[in-house]
């Protein structure tokens, strides 16, 4: 993944400065910096979701997100939340469902699962997508310190596991260090990494 | 912190009577099972007895005829298979505007919906239409196309299109930005997102459209057939109408009454239950 930003504003207020980013497969990243600065709209455009922007932005073909809240299909059921937007096949899903805790709940609609039982499905979708590159934005963040210990662990194991590139959005150095990655921090205004 | 109000409890907890009433949670379950069943049929007896005491202050059969008399009407016609071909044609007529009208104006809503310069463009024209009266669509219908089949379906789907636009526009600007981008990120094609992101939001406004659609359609479809049909549940009707048979006329009605809330208790009302099985909070 390659990012070249120029300048990202919205109506007329800059946001974002030059800055630029790459991440290679297995690479990990993380970007610190204090709520408002721009973290998010930093990873939308990585993820192209925010298009409108000034700079050149290039990514691999297999991209995927988890995102602060777990963001499922609450009208299909925990393994086609998983198939259905990550092309995965059953075996695959059931088997990452498996690695997450999640055994025996495949028929189950999201809101018939725990809110931390929602968030590992979500983890679990992300893998499925046998992504290059992850992005993650803020997901322990509104977690206690147990079950975000375990989800980090989580990650860290399946981004082994995979060996996929890491894009991390987080106010929290010490989520940045458990997963190894590279701590780069947004300030200014407009902001830039440092 | 301040404690949340009853409706922040949800239905369930803010509804729970009082502890002391142990009979009204133990009828709860039966309720649930006959939902407005008993109230319903209770409701009908009562308009059936009102009209035969209207019809027997009246003593008049030709201006209303009793219900007796309407139910004998009823099961002639259906012996001798007029019933049958009549309103067959006219749910033909009333299935094929409801796809139409559904389909193409769903395609308008959503279209209208997702795009704010779209919507400035036709929202217009979409309230002229929704303005024009149903009568002079189908008028004009039949005088520009023929009194032809063609005519006669694209008028009602006409009536019908802004409506179900309207509706699913509402619908379409409320659907959820997070699940766009989730679905944006993990790259799901447009096929895969319509049905899986998009169709399953907008449910609940698909079928209001359709529930007040099919109740709308019908009665424009008898229009369209009165008008210019020589067959349907309209041209029978029209037929009625020039002998002043107000039994057949009651009789006509009536049978197709009972057909379209068959359709809405064995097709609308599972297709809703089944949409909305993942709101259940057990699995």
């Amino acid at each position: 993944m390659r990012l070249d930003l120029k300048a990202k504003s919205f109506a007329g207020r800059p946001v974002l400065g030059a800055l630029s980013l790459q991440v290679a497969r297995g690479q990990r990243i993380a970007i610190l910096g204090p709520s408002g600065i721009g973290k998010s709209t930093l990873l939308r455009i990585v993820a192209g979701l925010d298009r409108d922007f000034d700079g050149s932005r290039s990514v691999p073909e297999r991209l995927s997100a988890v995102f602060q809240e777990p963001t499922l299909l609450p009208w299909r059921r925990a393994l086609a939340n998983v198939t259905i937007p990550t092309g995965a096949d059953r075996a695959a899903a059931l088997a990452l469902m498996d690695q997450v805790g999640l055994s025996g709940k495949h028929r189950h609609f999201p809101r018939q699962l725990s809110l931390g039982q929602q968030r590992r499905l979500s983890l679990a979708r992300a893998f499925a997508a046998r992504p290059d590159l992850l992005l993650m934005d803020e997901p322990f963040a509104s977690l206690d310190a147990d079950t975000a210990g375990r989800m980090l662990d989580l990650t860290a194991a399946l981004l082994d596991a995979s060996g996929a590139g890491l894009v991390l959005v987080t106010h929290d150095p010490s989520e940045a260090a458990r997963l190894g990655a590279q701590a780069l921090t947004l300030s200014g205004a407009p902001a830039r990494l440092v | 912190m301040s404690s949340p109000r009853p409706s922040e409890l949800g239905p369930d907890l803010a509804s729970t009577p009082p502890s002391d009433v142990p009979a009204a949670t133990s009828a709860q379950p039966r309720r649930a099972r006959l939902p407005g069943l008993v109230p319903g049929v209770a409701s009908l007896v009562a308009l059936l007895a009102l009209w035969a005491v209207a019809a027997a202050l009246t003593g008049n059969p030709q201006r209303l005829p009793g219900p007796m008399a309407v139910a004998q009407k009823l099961a002639a016609l259906a012996a001798s298979g007029e019933l049958w071909f009549h309103a067959g044609m006219t749910l033909l007529r009333v299935a094929l505007a409801f796809v139409a009208a559904m389909i193409l104006g769903g395609a308008l809503g959503l279209a209208m919906g997702r795009s704010r310069r779209l919507d400035r463009w036709l929202d217009p024209t979409l309230v002229i239409l929704l303005n024009i009266p149903a009568l002079v669509i189908i008028v004009l219908a039949y005088i520009w196309i023929g009194l032809n089949e063609t005519a006669a379906i694209l008028a009602v789907a006409l009536n019908k299109i802004p409506v179900v636009a309207v509706m699913l526009r509402e619908g379409t600007r409320a659907l959820r930005p997070d699940l766009d981008d989730m679905a944006g990120v993990f790259g799901m094609s447009g096929p895969a997102r319509l049905r899986h992101v998009v169709l399953p939001q907008l449910a609940p406004h698909i079928a209001a459209a359709a529930r007040t659609g099919i109740a709308l359609i019908w009665k424009i479809v008898l229009v369209v057939e009165f008008l210019g049909r020589s067959n349907g549940v309209g041209f029978k009707i029209h037929l009625l109408f020039s002998s002043f048979d107000v039994a057949g006329v009651l009789a006509w009605s009536l049978a197709f009454v009972a057909v379209m809330l068959a359709i809405d208790l064995a097709v609308l009302r599972p297709w809703e239950a089944r949409a909305n099985r993942w709101r259940q909070d057990a699995p």
